[in-house]
């Protein structure tokens, strides 16, 4: 059907070159991701290369490329100074000061949460209590004799 | 703590009396420094908590998720200068205004000491968030947006002040350093039960809890960058922040309580994953993905164990930076085609090859890949879980599966494949849109050389 369509649509643009006298387009376009294949007699150089029927959700017409004016735009502003003060600003500041500097300073944080301490503060206590004899640990994690316990009711 | 609260504040004037060409880079720059000295949190101790006054603290949770909020604060900026740059100038600075109030009011609540200053600066992140949303989103359907998040969050967090207030009753004082000590069993009372569930279902709804996670698509979806990336890194760990610090003295209700929202969260992590595969929207298929995760940091809050309250902060952080640069590609593609369907602009690999390199990384890094933190975080969540009761390993599996495959089709969709041929002429990545995806993804990577910073008070 849309061969057959394609070649109505053909014969009516041969039609209007035939009695305008307009050219019969040269190019023959092949498309990449189908088998379709628009030959020259049915093109006729009037179909626009691009579709142009509102595909965006949210179009903007004054969509501006950054790049046209400044080729070396780094996306910030339009203006090129402050385009490459912006840019130089965030990659030293965010990278050279913060990341950098921030990551030594949480590499080099002296016995975070005293993990390290506790590690040696129980093998000099085991050590400690080894050597005189004692046990290594009770079981009881309070002092039993400070525990007040209701009393009991029949 | 006024050296984080003066500099935050008097980035307002410091907004209002530049020029109009400095406002972006006086603001980015003083709030980079600002994030620089959020590190001073670190110096944490063993037990106990950083104390700076009666009013503010930090401890070794509220310490990750505050250096997160001071350092998304200059991502933010940065992300909002192309889509603001037609605006006029007032606007420009009023919308950084908000972000800036909107960082304020986070820092107070993150380090704040007593239960109902965190509540009054709990909701007041409400406002500059529903300002942001509903003024500068693009769609019509902000407005329903900013309707579903204001009112699930307030109805949710109602309750939870007539609970304060019959606590601070009781007690005499909601200091942190003072309840602790008051902590006592509750018993199992019908009061009792409606004060747990009053003091959790503000929480619940912020996280959100796969029920109650309606608003979170569409908040998400239709908030510009910066709404997008603030909400989904910093406003739902505000949640599990909350979670995880009122469920100090709601035991031991929370054993036979918790089991409703631990099913829900379990059932609604796969589901909300499922619902990712089925997304055509790209920011939709992002925000689900959020849900799920969350989901996970739901469960292992839940289950009180001291891994998987390890697993849950790290989950928090991770997902907070992955989440974001996330909102950030999709907004690199959507400030291209201004659409935010997936397979209008795909094969992207061929024209933008840098940018499909971060699309990478934060696709590896949502799917949880080994060594990152987003993996930890997992790995603990259902190591723990798995201890809860067996049979969760199966719900995790099947979840840590579908959310490889959502990461992977959103991947494949947007970067791999054949470019379609309306997209050719779309502009090459800027410098800018890749500083942000290099200043998300390197902390995450730099994490995962040191994890023990992000696991959280038990660790």
């Amino acid at each position: 059907m849309a061969a057959g369509m394609l070649g109505l649509c053909g014969r009516r643009l041969l039609a209007v070159a035939a009695t305008r006298g307009l050219p019969a387009a040269r190019v023959r376009w092949e498309s990449g991701s189908s088998r379709a294949v628009i030959a020259p007699s049915t093109l006729a150089g009037k179909r626009p290369l691009e579709p142009t029927i509102r595909w965006q959700e949210d179009p903007d017409p004054e969509d501006e490329n950054l790049y046209e004016k400044n080729p070396d735009s780094h996306g910030y502003d339009k203006d090129p100074a402050v385009d490459v003060w912006n840019m130089r600003v965030v990659f030293f500041f965010g990278f050279s000061i913060v990341l950098v500097l921030g990551s030594t300073f949480v590499a080099y944080l002296p016995d975070y949460r005293m993990q390290e301490w506790a590690r040696r503060e129980a093998e000099r206590l085991v050590k400690y209590r080894e050597a005189h004899g004692l046990p290594i640990m009770e079981s009881n994690c309070f002092d039993p004799s400070k525990i007040q316990l209701p009393e009991d009711e029949d | 703590m006024l050296k984080y609260i003066i500099p935050t504040v008097m980035l307002m004037p410091l907004t209002w009396l530049s020029k109009g060409n400095m406002i972006w880079i006086n603001s980015t720059t003083h709030s980079l420094l600002i994030s620089l000295t959020s590190l001073l949190l670190m110096n944490q101790f063993s037990d106990n908590s950083l104390n700076f006054s009666l009013v503010f603290f930090s401890d070794s949770l509220s310490t990750p998720l505050l250096i997160l909020t001071m350092w998304l604060l200059p991502l933010m900026l940065m992300a909002s200068q192309h889509h603001l740059s037609k605006e006029s100038l007032t606007r420009k600075k009023l919308y950084i205004t908000m972000l800036i109030l909107l960082q304020l009011f986070l820092i107070m609540t993150f380090t704040a000491m007593e239960l109902i200053f965190f509540y009054i600066l709990f909701e007041a992140t409400l406002v500059p968030t529903l300002i942001i949303i509903t003024r500068w989103g693009n769609q019509t359907e902000r407005l329903n947006a900013g309707l579903y998040f204001l009112f699930y969050t307030l109805a949710g967090s109602l309750p939870l002040l007539v609970a304060l207030v019959y606590l601070q009753n009781i007690t005499g004082s909601l200091n942190f350093l003072i309840l602790q000590y008051w902590v006592q069993p509750l018993s199992n009372s019908w009061s009792n039960v409606f004060m747990w569930l009053a003091c959790m279902m503000a929480f619940m709804v912020k996280m959100p809890l796969y029920g109650l996670h309606l608003w979170l698509p569409k908040a998400h979806v239709e908030a510009p960058i910066a709404g997008s990336m603030v909400l989904a890194a910093i406003l739902l760990k505000l949640g599990g922040y909350g979670m995880l610090r009122v469920t100090m003295f709601l035991n031991p209700l929370t054993e036979f309580m918790a089991y409703p929202f631990i099913m829900l969260s379990l059932w609604g992590m796969i589901m909300t994953s499922s619902i990712c595969l089925r997304q055509t929207d790209l920011k939709s298929l992002i925000a689900y993905s959020s849900v799920s995760h969350m989901a996970l940091v739901i469960v292992a809050i839940l289950i009180q164990t001291p891994w998987s309250y390890m697993g849950a902060t790290a989950l928090m952080i991770a997902h907070g930076l992955t989440s974001s640069m996330l909102f950030c590609l999709a907004n690199s593609n959507y400030e291209r085609i201004h659409s935010r369907t997936m397979i209008l602009a795909r094969g992207l690999q061929t024209f933008l090859p840098l940018m499909a390199t971060w699309w990478l990384l934060a696709s590896l890094t949502n799917l949880a890949l080994p060594p990152t933190i987003n993996l930890i975080g997992e790995l603990f969540v259902v190591m723990s879980t798995f201890s809860w009761s067996n049979i969760t390993i199966i719900l995790m599996g099947l979840n840590m599966v579908i959310t490889a495959l959502y990461s992977l089709y959103m991947l494949i969709t947007t970067q791999r494949g054949k470019y379609t041929h309306h997209i050719n002429n779309i502009s090459p990545s800027f410098t800018r849109e890749n500083a942000i995806m290099s200043l998300h993804i390197l902390p995450l990577l730099l994490l995962s050389l040191n994890p023990k910073i992000i696991l959280g008070p038990l660790y």
